[in-house]
């Protein structure tokens, strides 16, 4: 098999183990941040998917948290941790594991060139590219549904209150 | 005639090249983004003092983004040698450690990063070492202003390895 596309069906198979995770991340950017400041959080997609360093992404993830208290709120999955560090460590931390097994095997990619550094640092952001786009669909798909569910519970209610009104007259 | 003395030091006159360029972007991920990171919270832990105001941090991320290396140091001598008022001396303390980095970062860039050299062993020009040495400033200044900005609003905010 095509080297390439080997490490392609690695990052795969890795983001199927890691996608409850991503949804969870997701819950709580959705829970935090909001829909209204849904930029900041697919201008974190654009940078992951646009640098080729991870420490970009980190440093983001930093002045984001330190920006927005949004960034720090916590959650009920995570109530000491605020939104941006629990992902920050979620990155640097988990996927950085991640990254290391898989290029121990199966993709036998070593630690000590400059070569090998380069494409485990490759092999690390790719993993946090498909973290973070899983991440932003779920965090989408729970603002969204969630506002629907604004919408249908205000037409409920008003559906109630004017049927009283008609009668108070 | 300086270009004629460094042809005769067998300098080689160019752009950075791709090589150059990506052990650059190496280096910022797996050893200046830690070492900011270690910094800051050295400061903090160890040297007792507050994360450097965002005017301070602003203003050295504005010179390390368009100055040359050398101004730009310059600068940093020049912040660690003023007459700071005793309520910013942790600015003052700042500086001299920065400045402690630099020192250390221009040695390495010859022992460690082996960067002073292109692809056929030939040394690099003064103006090629210059660019580097400014572009991995650039880089290390800015994790360092990201793990700032983190410290102060932890600071400010929430229980965490800043909270003193």
């Amino acid at each position: 098999m095509n080297r390439e596309m080997q490490i392609i069906l690695e990052i795969d198979n890795q983001a199927e183990i890691f996608y409850p995770d991503a949804e969870k991340l997701g819950d709580h950017a959705a829970t935090a941040i909001k829909k209204d400041h849904r930029a900041q959080l697919t201008s974190l997609e654009t940078i992951a998917e646009s640098t080729n360093k991870i420490s970009d992404v980190f440093d983001y993830i930093k002045k984001q948290t330190a920006r927005n208290a949004s960034w720090r709120e916590p959650h009920r999955d995570s109530p000491n941790e605020g939104f941006g560090i629990r992902l920050k460590k979620y990155l640097e931390t988990d996927l950085k594991e991640r990254s290391n097994r898989i290029c121990q095997e199966p993709l036998r990619i070593g630690d000590t060139s400059d070569e090998g550094k380069r494409e485990r640092r490759r092999i690390h952001l790719l993993l946090i590219r498909q973290f973070i786009r899983q991440m932003v669909v779920q965090y989408e798909y729970k603002v969204n549904v969630a506002e629907t569910e604004n919408k249908i519970a205000n037409q409920a209610r008003n559906a109630q209150r004017t049927p009283e009104r008609r009668g108070g007259r | 005639m300086r270009k004629e003395r460094r042809k005769e030091e067998g300098a080689v006159n160019s752009m950075l090249s791709h090589k150059h360029l990506q052990k650059i972007e190496l280096l910022s991920d797996t050893i200046l983004y830690p070492e900011a990171v270690a910094f800051v919270r050295r400061m903090i832990q160890k040297e007792r003092c507050k994360p450097l105001p965002a005017t301070q941090v602003n203003g050295l991320l504005n010179i390390a983004l368009t100055l040359k290396y050398d101004d730009a140091r310059r600068f940093v001598e020049h912040q660690r040698e003023r007459n700071w008022p005793s309520n910013k001396r942790d600015i003052k303390t700042f500086y001299t450690h920065l400045e402690k980095e630099l020192t250390r970062l221009e040695q390495r860039l010859h022992t460690e990063f082996a960067l002073t050299k292109d692809e056929r062993g030939r040394r690099v020009s003064a103006e090629d070492e210059q660019e580097m040495l400014g572009l991995l400033f650039r880089e290390y200044v800015q994790h360092l202003l990201a793990e700032n900005m983190l410290a102060e609003a932890e600071r400010r905010t929430q229980p965490g390895p800043y909270r003193r």
